[in-house]
């Protein structure tokens, strides 16, 4: 809104030639979603960082598989029990053309809780208890305690410039200073042009990158929430690639040459989740009366329900291939995964016996929530499971309901059985385990997530000491244990990992998936 | 006519209190806002520190009374999502919608109404019989699929026009237009045709069962029998006569499409305030819910309020009535 009022008389001129806006040095990127403002600090949104790592750094850079490698930081140290250091790149600049160093960090960091928004970034510098900085180039990090995990807490810690933003750092004023463009300086891989919220987000390169020149001269990044448009933009030659090609799309781009499809594995996991509370709402017996006690406390019946899950035809049917089924609660290779985990079996005899065994040979009757608006095919494998249990004697009423609604309910803690994804983003099981699997418990700032009140002695234990365990190999494989642990309660009975896919011109340009789902221009190239 | 107004400006108030209660109250119900938007790595702490940050800790009547103050003062609040002030962020996405609309719906009227008039006048030719078959097609076919066919088709089969987003703009009055450049223009066909065709098959079917009606009264057979040519007895008996109803739809639909272009904007990701509302609400971002359903009422009754005077214009009988 503000910056148009001096491009207009640009584009006004450039309209009346009415030129395409396909240059080879033009990528135009389709998404579905995008920031929440320029302030990188305002959002913890995944789109919302996504924009931000176009124009900013981060301390430590997540790679395509998120392993965590040097960024704005060349290297990290834990010097001692509650200190980080953090040696810093030289030499990087600004947007324009000021020097990134340590004064830069401390503002960033201090920063943060004073602008943050509802998507609260507060979780990136949680542990933080106070920087100082030591030269230029090396700053301590103080935390409150053993803070083992701190890298991965920055991979989306973004520098801004202490003096371009020194004005724009309250709640009032950073939506308008970062907006305006005129706090907007990062040491990215490309300077802001204008940006309209819900809209286009015009960047320019910026030729001084620390890591290099990026191929694109201009990027423009524009929001096409609807799937099937942005895919029509796609073939219609408006993006050069779009990401998040539905599954029901993507079996029809197979049959087109002039579109490549490429996939990703995502870091998202179906997990359906079991309330453990003795009373619990939406559990009956199958005449409509309440039961005596809260059936999914008994682990029989847990293992019945997963038995009861046929993860194959889950995948092949319900997401057209787009997937994989899935024994834990991360992908398999990330930290604190654990190989051991055998894959669930699917045996609907061996279900009915053990609900027999329980005390439920004729089943009873639960109510299962779903988000059907949230990730590709959450509402489909949703009306799946529904019909699976059934099969196997659970009477099973699917609700696939919008997000805006399910997960106020599920925090209210009004549902038995519900089933949402979680993505691992920061690629380790603290993120993960710290929050499902641990009892909530805001003592030790942990369990956060888990609305099924499940508590196991020993899984707490586990991820209260890993939290702390600098060792790299102790704490993996506490993480591996408690992961084996939380596995075999079934309260948690995760289902299948979902694959992104992306879709571009055919042969016209290169790119690795990234785990995160993330698409940055940077990292794109042309094809030849 | 000033007890007129007045009794306008208390109605529109009125309605324009009641919707805010509804909605406030409404949303609340839902659920908490910070439930939907919370990061899942964030503390039992940190949640607590952002609900605070957005006052929703506070009762909600409380809630509600802080914004009817602000209102007062002329705050609408700002966008718990985006933190920009209501009016800035719905402002900027009026201009929009407002040049989709008003091309949509003016073209919709005038094609729909002549359309419509020489479907009543000739009811037997087969032009008129054509004419009537599509504007069941209007009424009949979802516009979310006529959206997509419309992108298919013209933007990816044959290519001649943009699949979606909004073309080059110009500033005129200090606000980015994009109807004057050749490139805006042909962004705004495709989804313009797209919310036109509801309207035009109802304009269509308004004019020719006004022209059927009016067309045998005495009013046209005295006309005829005056010697006056058909053309005449069309444009200045005919048009007036059957333009009542098709002004009170006129204003509505314009009402109703300024508000509610969701679907239309969504498809065709047309940066305008529908696609702006929709955002809102799957992250019930309550201000700008709030804020933007008490501007739609301020509009309908603006609206209503103008079709009673161009009413009073038009027809000598209304004018008459209210000085007698």
């Amino acid at each position: 809104m503000y910056h148009q009022k001096f491009l207009a008389p640009l584009a006004f001129a450039l309209g009346l030639t009415a030129v395409t806006a396909a240059s080879a040095q033009t990528l135009t990127m389709g998404v579905r979603g995008g920031p929440e403002s320029m302030d990188p600090h305002f959002s913890a949104l995944g789109s919302h960082a996504e924009a931000a790592k176009h124009i900013f750094d981060t301390l430590v850079w997540s790679g395509t598989d998120l392993q965590i490698e040097p960024g704005l930081a060349t290297s990290w140290t834990a010097i001692d029990d509650d200190t980080w250091e953090f040696k810093l790149r030289e030499g990087v600049k600004f947007h324009d053309g000021s020097d990134f160093d340590a004064e830069d960090v401390k503002f960033s960091i201090e920063r943060i809780p004073v602008v943050t928004g509802p998507t609260t970034t507060a979780i990136y510098v949680r542990r933080v208890a106070s920087v100082d900085i030591i030269d230029p180039y090396s700053v301590h990090i103080n935390t409150d305690g053993q803070a083992a995990t701190l890298p991965n807490d920055f991979i989306r810690l973004f520098i801004v410039s202490s003096e371009a933003a020194a004005d724009y750092s309250t709640a009032e004023t950073a939506a308008e200073g970062f907006n305006s463009g005129a706090a907007t300086i990062g040491t990215g891989p490309y300077k802001y042009v204008s940006w309209e919220p819900n809209g286009d987000l015009v960047l320019e390169r910026f030729d001084d990158y620390w890591r290099g020149m990026g191929a694109w001269e201009q990027v423009i990044r524009k929001e096409i929430p609807n799937d099937s448009s942005r895919l029509a933009a796609l073939k219609a030659g408006q993006v050069d690639v779009v990401n998040y090609v539905s599954s029901v799309d993507y079996l029809a781009l197979q049959q087109d040459a002039e579109i490549d499809a490429v996939i990703g594995d995502s870091v998202y996991i179906m997990n359906l989740q079991l309330d453990q509370r003795e009373d619990t709402p939406m559990v009956r017996a199958n005449d409509g009366s309440a039961l005596p006690e809260n059936p999914l406390r008994d682990l029989k019946v847990r293992q019945a329900i997963d038995y009861a899950i046929d993860r194959e035809t889950m995948v092949e049917i319900v997401l057209e291939g787009l997937g994989k089924p899935a024994n834990q609660m991360m992908p398999v290779d990330f930290f604190g995964s654990n190989a051991d985990i055998p894959m669930p079996e699917y045996d609907p005899a061996k279900a009915k016996e053990l609900l027999t065994e329980a005390g439920y040979p004729d089943g009873f009757q639960v109510d299962l929530y779903c988000t059907s608006d949230r990730l590709p095919g959450d509402g489909a494998i949703c009306q799946g499971l529904g019909q699976m249990l059934t099969q196997a004697g659970i009477t099973t009423n699917v609700n696939a309901i919008s997000k805006t609604v399910y997960f106020p309910a599920q925090a209210r803690l009004e549902y038995s059985m519900f089933m949402n994804g979680w993505g691992t983003l920061t690629g380790e099981a603290s993120y993960t385990l710290g929050s499902l699997a641990h009892s909530n418990n805001p003592d030790v700032k942990l369990g956060a997530f888990n609305r099924i009140e499940y508590k196991n002695d020993e899984v707490d234990m586990l991820l209260q000491t890993g939290a702390t365990m600098m060792d790299e190999a102790a704490r993996r494989a506490a993480y591996e244990d408690a992961m084996a642990k939380v596995m075999a309660d079934k309260a948690y009975i995760s289902l299948v990992q979902l694959q992104t896919v992306w879709g571009t011109k055919a042969g016209s340009l290169t790119f690795e998936p990234r785990f995160d789902e993330d698409t940055l221009a940077f990292f794109i190239t042309p094809a030849s | 006519m000033l007890g007129f107004i007045i009794q306008r400006f208390i109605q529109a108030v009125g309605v324009m209190a009641v919707m805010s209660v509804i909605v406030f109250f409404g949303v609340y119900a839902i659920g908490n806002p910070i439930d939907i938007v919370i990061p899942p790595d964030a503390t039992q702490e940190i949640r607590l520190e952002a609900i605070r940050r957005l006052g929703l800790d506070q009762p909600l009547y409380q809630q509600y009374f802080t914004f009817v103050s602000n209102l007062l003062q002329g705050d609408l609040g700002r966008s718990f999502v985006y933190n920009m002030p209501v009016l800035e962020l719905i402002g900027g996405r009026l201009p929009a919608t407002l040049e989709l609309v008003l091309i949509s719906v003016i073209c919709a009227t005038v094609l729909g109404v002549s359309l419509g008039i020489f479907a009543g006048y000739r009811p037997d030719s087969w032009v008129s019989k054509t004419i009537m078959a599509v504007s069941v097609l209007g009424f009949s076919v979802p516009s979310f699929w006529v959206g997509l066919i419309l992108i298919l088709f013209f933007a990816v089969h044959l290519g001649w026009l943009p699949a979606g987003g909004r073309g080059d703009t110009v500033m005129i009055w200090g606000v980015a237009w994009s109807f004057p450049t050749l490139n805006g223009l042909s962004h705004i066909a495709l989804p313009a045709i797209n919310l036109a065709l509801f309207k035009l098959a109802m304009m269509i079917r308004l004019a020719r069962a006004g022209t059927r009606e009016i067309m045998l009264t005495d009013t046209i057979k005295f006309a005829r029998a005056a010697g006056l040519s058909e053309a005449t007895i069309l444009r200045r008996h005919l048009l007036k006569l059957i333009s009542i109803p098709i002004i009170t739809v006129f204003g509505l639909e314009l009402g109703s499409t300024l508000a509610f272009a969701v679907v239309t904007e969504t498809i065709f990701s047309w940066p305008g305030v529908g696609k702006l509302i929709i955002d809102s609400i799957a992250v019930l971002d309550r201000p700008v819910m709030v804020a933007y359903l008490i501007l739609v009422a301020f509009l309908f009754v603006t609206i209503n309020f103008v079709i009673d005077l161009v009413f009073a214009l038009i027809d000598p009988r209304v004018r008459h009535g209210a000085s007698a």
